[in-house]
């Protein structure tokens, strides 16, 4: 908390360069992540993935970014075309409005023209719940965009999606409580100042790390908990009458949530940009996060995925139960030792 | 792989493995079992390794399977029926097809079509001979039927071009005069069987 | 002398236990194939002399081995076709065939039809006992179209056979081959009969009979035709396709009035040129032989053309204010009926001097002799024993008149006069009883008188004729007639032994003769008085529909629209007009033959511009095809009202030629016509010339045909040909040509013919009705 007041101000000059440095990285990264995607599954199953386009294939993002923007834009004839066109924008948009909220790298000052970029675009005071409800309301995006499609399987996507997200928002909440009630705060930095001393909240709180992650993997509709456009059943689910850009949209957004997960489980349980050892506390957080992304596509070549009777079954009857002892138990154990 | 195992048609004598596979949960309390057992059993650890031990195999033991395809090409059978060739007499190099149009005859595809006149050795001349690919149906009838082994089923299976025509002319199928030493017999269709010396009766000669 | 077939002269015969009926004095293998009962034969031929070279006909006949193709049936005979033991020999007998037999069927033109091949098969030969050494046998060219490759050749004589006694030039025979012995140990241990065969076949090949390298025949072809295997093929056809690739399109032969029944077979030119093109001409040689117009001048079509709508309003223009329309005789009984329509409905004239008169002439004909139209005809007169012919230079006008004079020698023992002013060398070769009489131009009706005085029954004749025929002493009209009385009356006696059937053929030369009346009633009273069938000769491809259909005019007036001849606007099928026409071989629609039949022709090659029945769509009013004329054909001239695809078009096995329809020829009673006494000294004298073509060229239509290569030009004997120089100007009343000189090595005595094939040349114009003209020659 001290250190905090000795930054220099933030001024709005920074907050914008912090928000066009945000948006561009993460996007970037985000297409990066198709790729890198399509790579590690590749090796996973001992192909090569793409190689064609660009060195190692790197340029393979651009092409298809070439192919997405270029494509026809097509609207189904009876679908609501308003929302149809906006669905993937609210998608797109709440990723990105989430990442506000984290602390994405360390702050530093652009040396000539003196404008201080801070480590996060806008620290507000309740900076998890924040990004958590941003991520939440990110659920409008395959919601509306199934119902306005004006196509069974995209209703269906929908409809699984209602279920999906809203079961397991409350898991990712109560998970996510008994790491706040051990900081005390609701604010990115403050956990990772919590963590300085290089004691892992995750040491704290490995069931709730656990539970963050499955709820996690659900909410950003990854493998195995990826019903909302499963191919095998629903076709393509809520993007089945997208193509183009606005296809396009929905998996930046995707990407960008999953990238969100991981700053959030890096900052919250693995330590945050804190320097560990002989590595600079940048590097650390890169790396948390890359692992946790790689984690992300790890499970998806190695598990299959499940039915959704499974899915609501392991949220309210597994999940849920476990989060709410593992928050009585820490309330417990912080009376007892605080 | 050998072809005897495809040439096995009784169904249960292969080496099937059986799945031993758990009984169906029936109460609440066994599928809440069945959930703990495989959560805590180290199955889905087991996953995960398998998709990295592959990752690790396939980027740093060589264990890649890809196929670069238009750049590598694995070996196909020397009995696949692909764009025709036609072959040449290996001693003289002269293209081995009389022009007896048995070929023409037996498609059934109606696709080939031969131009012969009487030449100035007072042979049958092909002077053009062509397969209309575009309605080849790759049967072999052809390689079977001729006389000559001269029209055989070759190792060209990219039949994507703007003009299929540009496979199917004479000189386009006869075997290039320098690479007559590259020439293969066919193994297919039509080929010599192994033995039929033993199968033929020879005709007796008067000298 | 009927030709009904009574059941008197039928008999019964078993084959195999079923019993059949049969003609009497029939061949066994023709009554079987008669009752499409198969018997394996391949040297016999039907209608020519069976050879015995083959021998693979053998049947047991009542307990005996015979050979099918030279035994009569009789009354009850009961016939096996297979026993153990014929089977043997007809096994070995393919077996010794295939001994030596060049492997080559890959290259082989009759791959495929070959009868070789499928003898080798039916008898399921699969290996070979025999072996002898081969001896060396050469390919060779005989002639412009003949190759001949000895390697291939199984000397079942058909050639020499069909050459010999159908087509009458004899060109071919059997030759010595120089082969081994054949071992005598094989005697015992051979079939009989195959050894038999082996050991002929070993000594003998074929080779052209004049001792030349070259057959100097009239190249018709009929020997490529009738071989077996494809030791005989023809140079052009040589290589160029297989067999089974070629579309057998039936069609009429469009050259001599013959209408003889072609296949033409097509396939796409090339393999970038996907147009139909015609490969070969072939037919059913059992039944009909060709000559070689009809065998080799097939590429005539009028190629390339497409509709031009100007040039066909030019047409149209030009017919209506036509005052004539000229045309020939090669065009379809329905494209004269349009003409005639035009005629009616238009008022153009119609003027053919190809067909005038003959139409004149048939009308004499009918009028003296109240027969709607001759009685005979090809087929007919090949059942005949004695045969005349008059007024015509065989040879060159009608190849199958010479072909029935032929077989007639040949097959029944029968005896020939040829009346003609141009000496025919081929003729006296067709038989020992065949005499020739090489008389001077314009005593036609003295050779009339003299058969009247050889074959009349006197006491039918009226009196005054029979008193002018006695009037000529003992054997004055002979000698008038260039022969040697003593001689001939001598040998007379021998010629009419046993002659019962007698057949007068009537060329050309009479229809327009000055006195073309006096002939017809002349021949009538042979008819009526010496039991004479009489036969003639249309001038040319459709001569005989023009004349039945066309109401013709004697003369062309002003405005002229010419098809496929001179005129002021020109028609033309040979791409040469102003407005395109179709071919012969890219049209359908009937013929009238020769021997009265309605015959129908297809379509061998596309067609892309306008028909005459458009111009009529055009001018009056037509139907939507030119075939649907075809019931409108006039039925008061014999024809039927039948449409065109209910006209039959084949063969039976018998032979029986099914092909359309035969005219219906109407009689009525008439008295014995009154005939003129002829004039003596009425002969030509001086250079003479006969208008005539040299075999195989009938028009501009042969003429187009690439392998028909007979020159336009003045033929003349060796001799004569020395006389006159290599070019010369033969003038006439009315104008004058200049022409090579061409030698016809079989042509005797001074008189020249001049070609008329080139319509361009107007060859008709110069010589007005009559084929004789004297004029005055000129070496330039
Ligand atoms: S493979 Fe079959 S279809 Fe193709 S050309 Fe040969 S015969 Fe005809
Ligand atoms: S079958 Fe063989 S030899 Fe005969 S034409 Fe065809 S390719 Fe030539
Ligand atoms: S003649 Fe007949 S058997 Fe002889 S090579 Fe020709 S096709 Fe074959
Ligand atoms: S050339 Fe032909 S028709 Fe003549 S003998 Fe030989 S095989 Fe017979
Ligand atoms: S057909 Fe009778 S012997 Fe040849």
């Amino acid at each position: 908390m001290e250190t905090a007041t000795m930054l220099p101000e933030v001024t709005a000059a920074g907050v914008i360069i912090k928000a066009v440095l945000i948006l561009a990285v993460i996007a970037a990264i985000a297409g990066f992540g198709t790729y890198i995607e399509r790579k590690v599954l590749a090796f996973m199953q001992r192909r090569l993935g793409p190689q064609h386009v660009g060195p190692f294939g790197l340029l393979q993002l651009a092409a298809d970014g070439i192919k997405l923007f270029t494509k026809e834009d097509i609207i189904p004839q009876h679908a609501n075309k308003i929302i149809f066109a906006v669905a993937p924008v609210i998608t797109a948009a709440t990723a990105f409005i989430a990442l506000a909220a984290v602390p994405v790298f360390p702050d530093f000052t652009i040396p000539l023209l003196d404008i201080y970029v801070p480590s996060i675009a806008s620290d507000v005071n309740v900076g998890i719940l924040f990004v958590l409800g941003m991520m939440a309301a990110g659920l409008y995006g395959p919601l509306l965009a199934g119902m306005a499609q004006a196509n069974k399987w995209g209703i269906i996507g929908s409809a699984r999606t209602a279920i999906q997200f809203l079961s397991y928002e409350v898991v990712t909440g109560l998970s996510i409580l008994a790491p706040i009630m051990m900081v005390g705060s609701l604010s990115f930095v403050d956990f990772n100042n919590y963590q300085a001393d290089g004691t892992w909240i995750v040491v704290y709180q490995p069931v709730a790390f656990v539970l963050f992650l499955i709820a996690g993997y659900a909410e950003t509709n990854r493998t195995p908990f990826d019903l909302l456009e499963h191919e095998a059943e629903i076709v393509s689910g809520y993007v089945t009458e997208y193509s183009g850009m606005r296809w396009g949209l929905f998996f930046i957004g995707e990407y960008a949530n999953m990238i969100t997960i991981g700053v959030i489980a890096s900052i919250v349980f693995l330590g945050g940009y804190n320097d560990f050892w002989i590595f600079p506390g940048w590097l650390m957080i890169i790396a948390k996060i890359a692992f946790s992304f790689f984690f992300m596509l790890w499970v998806r070549a190695a598990w299959p995925h499940i039915r959704p009777d499974q899915l609501m079954w392991l949220c309210w009857k597994v999940l849920m139960p476990l989060a709410v002892v593992n928050v009585v138990i820490t309330g417990i154990v912080m009376m007892i030792v605080g | 792989m050998s072809l005897e195992q495809f040439k096995n048609r009784n169904v249960g004598t292969q080496n099937y493995v059986k799945l031993d596979l758990d009984h169906t949960p029936t109460s609440g309390w066994c599928q809440f079992k069945q959930v703990v057992k495989r959560t805590f059993k180290p199955e889905l650890f087991v996953g995960l390794w398998v998709t990295l031990r592959e990752m690790i195999n396939a980027l740093f033991r060589g264990k890649m399977h890809t196929t670069q395809y238009p750049f590598e090409k694995l070996p196909i059978s020397p009995r696949y029926r692909a764009i025709h060739d036609m072959l040449r007499l290996l001693e003289s190099g002269h293209y081995r097809c009389i022009g007896c149009g048995l070929c023409e005859k037996i498609c059934i595809a109606n696709c080939i079509t031969m131009e012969t006149r009487y030449d100035e050795n007072q042979r049958k001349e092909v002077s053009e001979y062509t397969i209309n690919f575009g309605r080849c149906i790759f049967c072999g009838y052809c390689a079977e039927v001729c006389p000559e082994l001269a029209i055989v089923h070759g190792q060209r299976y990219e039949t994507a071009s703007e003009q299929r025509a540009s496979f199917s002319l004479f000189e386009d199928m006869l075997t290039p005069i320098d690479q007559l030493n590259l020439q293969q017999e066919y193994q297919g269709f039509g080929a010599v069987s192994p033995n039929a010396d033993e199968n033929i009766k020879k005709t007796p000669l008067a000298y | 002398m009927s030709e009904v077939q009574t059941v008197d002269n039928m008999v019964t015969i078993s084959i195999d236990g079923v019993e059949y009926k049969a003609k009497e004095g029939e061949y066994i293998l023709n009554a079987a194939r008669a009752n499409d009962v198969f018997i394996p034969a391949i040297c016999y031929l039907t209608r020519c002399s069976p050879t015995l070279a083959c021998r693979l006909c053998l049947v047991e006949a009542d307990g005996k081995q015979v050979y099918a193709c030279n035994t009569k049936v009789k009354d009850g005979m009961s016939v096996t076709v297979d026993t153990p033991n014929i089977l043997e020999e007809r096994r070995a007998m393919m077996e010794v065939y295939d001994v030596n037999h060049p492997l080559q069927c890959g290259v082989c033109d009759q791959s495929g039809e070959c009868e070789l091949q499928n003898y080798t098969l039916e008898m399921q030969v699969d290996s070979q006992t025999y072996a002898i050494k081969d001896t060396e046998r050469h390919t060779a060219n005989w002639s412009s179209v003949l190759h001949y490759d000895a390697g291939l050749c199984i000397v079942c004589e058909r050639c020499t056979t069909v050459c010999k006694d159908m087509i009458g030039d004899s060109a071919l025979k059997t030759t010595k081959r120089g082969g081994d012995k054949l071992d005598k140990s094989l005697k015992d241990s051979m079939p009989k009969d195959a050894y038999a065969m082996w050991n002929k076949l070993q000594k003998s090949i074929i080779a052209p009979s004049n001792g030349t390298g070259s057959t100097d025949c009239s190249d018709c072809g009929e020997c490529i035709a009738v071989c077996p295997v494809g030791a005989l093929v023809s140079r052009d056809f040589q290589y160029t396709t297989n067999a089974w690739d070629l579309k057998r399109i039936p069609a009429v032969s469009a050259h001599s009035s013959d209408g003889f029944a072609i296949y033409y077979e097509t396939k796409p030119r090339s393999i970038s040129d996907r147009r139909e093109k015609i490969f070969r001409v072939t037919n059913e040689w059992n039944f009909v032989s060709l000559d070689g117009s009809a065998r080799f001048g097939y590429d005539f079509e009028n190629e390339d053309v497409t509709k031009d709508e100007k040039a066909f309003a030019n047409a149209v223009e030009a017919l209506k204010k036509a005052e004539t329309i000229r045309f020939n005789s090669v065009i379809s009984n329905e494209e004269a009926l349009m003409l005639q329509t035009l005629k009616e409905k238009l008022g153009v004239k119609l003027y053919n001097p190809e067909v005038r008169p003959f139409q004149k002439f048939l009308k004499l004909y009918s009028e003296a002799s109240g027969k709607s139209l001759y009685n005979s005809d090809s087929t007919k007169a090949m059942k005949c024993d004695f045969v005349v012919s008059v007024g015509g230079a065989l040879r060159n006008d009608s190849p199958g008149l010479k072909y029935a004079f032929n077989n007639i020698q040949k097959m029944n023992k029968g005896a020939g006069l040829y009346f003609h002013p141009v000496g025919d060398k081929l003729i006296p070769t067709f038989g020992k009883n065949v005499e020739m009489f090489i008389h001077k131009a314009g005593l036609e009706e003295a050779s009339l008188y003299l058969l009247l005085d050889l074959f009349a029954d006197k006491s039918k004749l009226p009196a005054d004729v029979k008193d002018y025929i006695e009037s000529f002493e003992n054997g004055k009209l002979i000698d008038m007639l260039g022969g040697d009385s003593e001689k001939f009356m001598a040998g007379f006696d021998k010629m009419m032994k046993k002659k019962e059937k007698f057949v007068l053929m009537v060329g050309e030369d009479y229809y327009g003769h000055p006195k073309a009346e006096n002939l017809a009633k002349l021949i009538v009273l042979l008819e009526e008085t010496a039991g004479f069938e009489v036969v003639m000769n249309p001038p040319k491809s459709n001569a005989l529909g023009v004349a039945l259909i066309c109401d013709l005019d004697d003369e062309a007036t002003g405005y002229t629209v010419g098809y496929n001849e001179n005129g002021d606007f020109r028609l033309s099928a040979l791409g040469d007009g102003d407005l395109d026409l179709p071919a012969f071989n890219q049209q359908e629609g009937t013929v009238t033959t020769l021997s009265k039949r309605v015959v129908p022709t297809n379509v061998a090659i596309d067609y892309g511009g306008y028909v005459l029945n458009d111009l009529m769509a055009e001018l009056v009013d037509a139907p939507r095809l030119t075939i649907d004329w075809t019931p409108y054909l006039p039925t008061d001239k014999g024809y039927k009202s039948v449409a065109f695809d209910d006209l039959a078009n084949s063969f039976d096995n018998a032979g029986n030629d099914n092909r359309g329809y035969l005219l219906d020829v109407t009689t009525k009673e008439v008295e014995l016509p009154s005939v003129e006494k002829f004039d003596e000294n009425a002969t030509l004298e001086g250079d003479i010339v006969y208008r005539c073509n040299p075999p195989r060229q009938f028009s501009d239509f042969s003429d187009k045909a690439h392998q028909i290569f007979e020159a336009f030009g003045l033929y003349a004997s060796e001799e004569r040909a020395k006389e006159l120089g290599s070019k010369v100007e033969v003038v006439f009343e009315n104008g004058s040509i200049e022409v090579d000189v061409v030698v016809d090595k079989k042509m005797e005595g001074n008189i020249v013919a001049l070609s008329d094939f080139k319509s361009a040349q107007n060859v008709y114009e110069l010589f007005g009705e009559s084929r004789y003209a004297t004029v005055t020659i000129r070496e330039v």
